[in-house]
């Protein structure tokens, strides 16, 4: 029988998505003047972090604004060892690295994002570890511009 | 509504690669199977459901490339996507079909081929403005979520482990699984490579080259075709929020699998799970989320899973054996690992399961999970 043959393929694409006139607040104020906005539920008064312009429980238009602090809590942790593709980069994401769900203060949802700490064998972060987001020096208008969340046992 | 049955159902042999084929060609493996194990012809099938998560292989529009392994021509043909429940919710939309007078006979099918892709890459397509900037991946956010489960619950590694090695074993005695390691110990489990803490590698679930279909019948033609159908006695889907931070500690409270269990055992009348339902084909990527689902399905309490497993109440043998097939950790063709938990089930009530038969079984509980929290609950019974 011939031999049996793969195909292989490589390709490079774009997209252009459009954000909306509630991202676009968001990104604003997160660019030019490092503050992070939430939209509140008028109906069940929850904050959404990231906003949207919908509570999917209530099915209530969002407009009202809340200013949510750079500082939070963790709710849950990890240290990832696997290697993933980065979808900013289209590369794999260099590994350990620490990840973590934090409620920010003022908001109800939580955010992933990047932990400071990456080494399982020297973690000082649990669940309720009080965080501080490290941010970019330059912002670029995403949540990239937080580069990670790090301890704040030094503080407070 | 009328009462629906599956009749039949036929799986591949599942692997990590099915160079041997192509797409259409693995679905016509399957296909071939649940007609002829439904006792039918391609001419006899009203319509087709077919379940794929296309950004896996990247290909578009499968459901035309695998048309005519799937029997598709010239019948009404549509498929469904929703992640990881895209098998279950294609079961269920061809329940519906039935249910509603529309069609006698309807073929589901679900498969995929992650050989010919990078998985990885279809999750990486996941929302613009927000997620890409934070992936961390399948195994990353399941971690996350275990971090909770784990804090509350005090369930052990040592006790996932165990799930990861009942599964394992298992799929031993299913010819069609992928990963089959009838010897396989909680030390090994244990030992293998650290993915996501505490997730190791082989706490997780493979990724599998296969395709499954399952043949439906409405009342009135079912006990015509087959003497011992598997009745449909509930299908119940819900989904949820799209961003794992908006969901209150995943896998702790999954309140989407809470309610759609709580429908279906109201509709069936089960009182008490782990006595009333025979055996249970639930989806687990990873081996502490059927930890979790243990608790949402109501087979124990908050917080008694690990003393569930550790008692063996749920290995073959036990009170509830949960995936006598071996699973999701044991196979994961993702878009046919829907299809595979109810033909499965089906297979049980149907006494058609071979050397992983639970002797006896009349009611059988399917899962789903898919996307971050969406789930899937269908129940099958061997009483109409």
């Amino acid at each position: 029988m011939t031999e049996l043959l793969r195909i292989s393929h490589t390709m490079t694409l774009s997209w252009r998505y459009g954000a909306s006139w509630y991202f676009a607040e968001f990104i604003r104020a997160l660019r030019d003047e490092r503050r992070i906005l939430g939209l509140r539920c008028p109906i069940c008064r929850r904050v959404y972090l990231p906003p949207r312009p919908v509570c999917g429980n209530c099915c209530a238009e969002l407009r009202e604004w809340v200013e949510v602090k750079d500082t939070g809590t963790v709710r849950a942790f990890t240290v990832v060892h696997t290697p993933i593709i980065d979808p900013s980069t289209g590369q794999p994401r260099p590994t350990p690295y620490g990840m973590a769900l934090i409620q920010l203060d003022g908001a109800d949802t939580t955010l992933n994002h990047y932990l400071a700490e990456n080494d399982p064998a020297t973690l000082r972060v649990h669940i309720g570890t009080r965080v501080r987001a490290i941010w970019r020096e330059r912002g670029s208008g995403t949540l990239s511009d937080i580069v990670h969340f790090a301890g704040m046992n030094n503080e407070q | 509504m009328r009462q629906v049955a599956a009749i039949g159902t036929g799986q591949t042999k599942h692997a990590k690669s099915r160079d041997d084929v192509n797409q259409s060609e693995l679905v016509r493996e399957a296909v071939t199977r649940a007609l002829a194990d439904a006792e039918i012809t391609m001419r006899d099938v009203d319509a087709v459901v077919l379940s794929n998560m296309e950004l896996f292989e990247g290909r578009a529009l499968p459901e035309m490339w695998v048309g005519e392994g799937a029997g598709g021509y010239l019948k009404p043909a549509m498929k469904i996507a929703t992640g990881g429940t895209s098998g279950t919710s294609a079961c269920i939309a061809g329940y519906h079909q039935c249910a509603s007078g529309l069609f006698d006979i309807v073929l589901v099918v679900g498969w995929e081929k992650h050989s010919e892709g990078a998985t990885q890459t279809g999750m990486a397509l996941t929302d613009p403005l927000w997620d890409r900037n934070v992936a961390s991946g399948a195994v990353g956010n399941f971690a996350l979520s275990i971090s909770q489960y784990v804090t509350e619950r005090g369930v052990t590694p040592e006790q996932a482990a165990k799930v990861a090695v009942k599964a394992r074993r298992n799929a031993a005695k299913n010819p069609y699984a992928h990963l089959q390691m009838p010897d396989l110990t909680v030390e090994q489990v244990l030992a293998s490579r650290m993915l996501a803490d505490p997730i190791h590698l082989l706490d997780m679930c493979p990724q599998s080259d296969g395709a499954c279909a399952l043949v439906y019948a409405a009342e009135g033609r079912t006990e015509k075709l087959c003497p011992r159908p598997a009745w449909v006695r509930a299908a119940v889907t819900r989904h949820d929020q799209p961003y794992i931070g908006d969901l209150d500690r995943r896998l702790v409270t999954m309140r989407t699998l809470r309610d759609a269990a709580r429908e279906a055992y109201k509709r069936v009348g089960i009182a008490e799970p782990l006595k009333e339902i025979d055996v249970a084909e639930i989806y687990e990527p990873v081996s502490y989320a059927e930890l979790a689902w243990y608790e949402a399905l109501g087979f124990c309490a908050e917080g008694e899973a690990g003393r569930l497993i550790d008692e063996e109440a749920t290995e073959m043998g036990g009170e509830l054996p949960v995936n006598p097939s071996g699973g999701v950790l044991s196979t994961n063709p993702v878009g046919a690992s829907g299809v595979i938990r109810v033909a499965e089930a089906a297979m049980q009530v149907m006494d058609r399961a071979g050397a992983h038969q639970v002797p006896g079984a009349r009611t059988a509980l399917a899962t789903g999970y898919g996307v971050y929290a969406w789930s899937d609950v269908i129940i099958l019974s061997a009483d109409k």
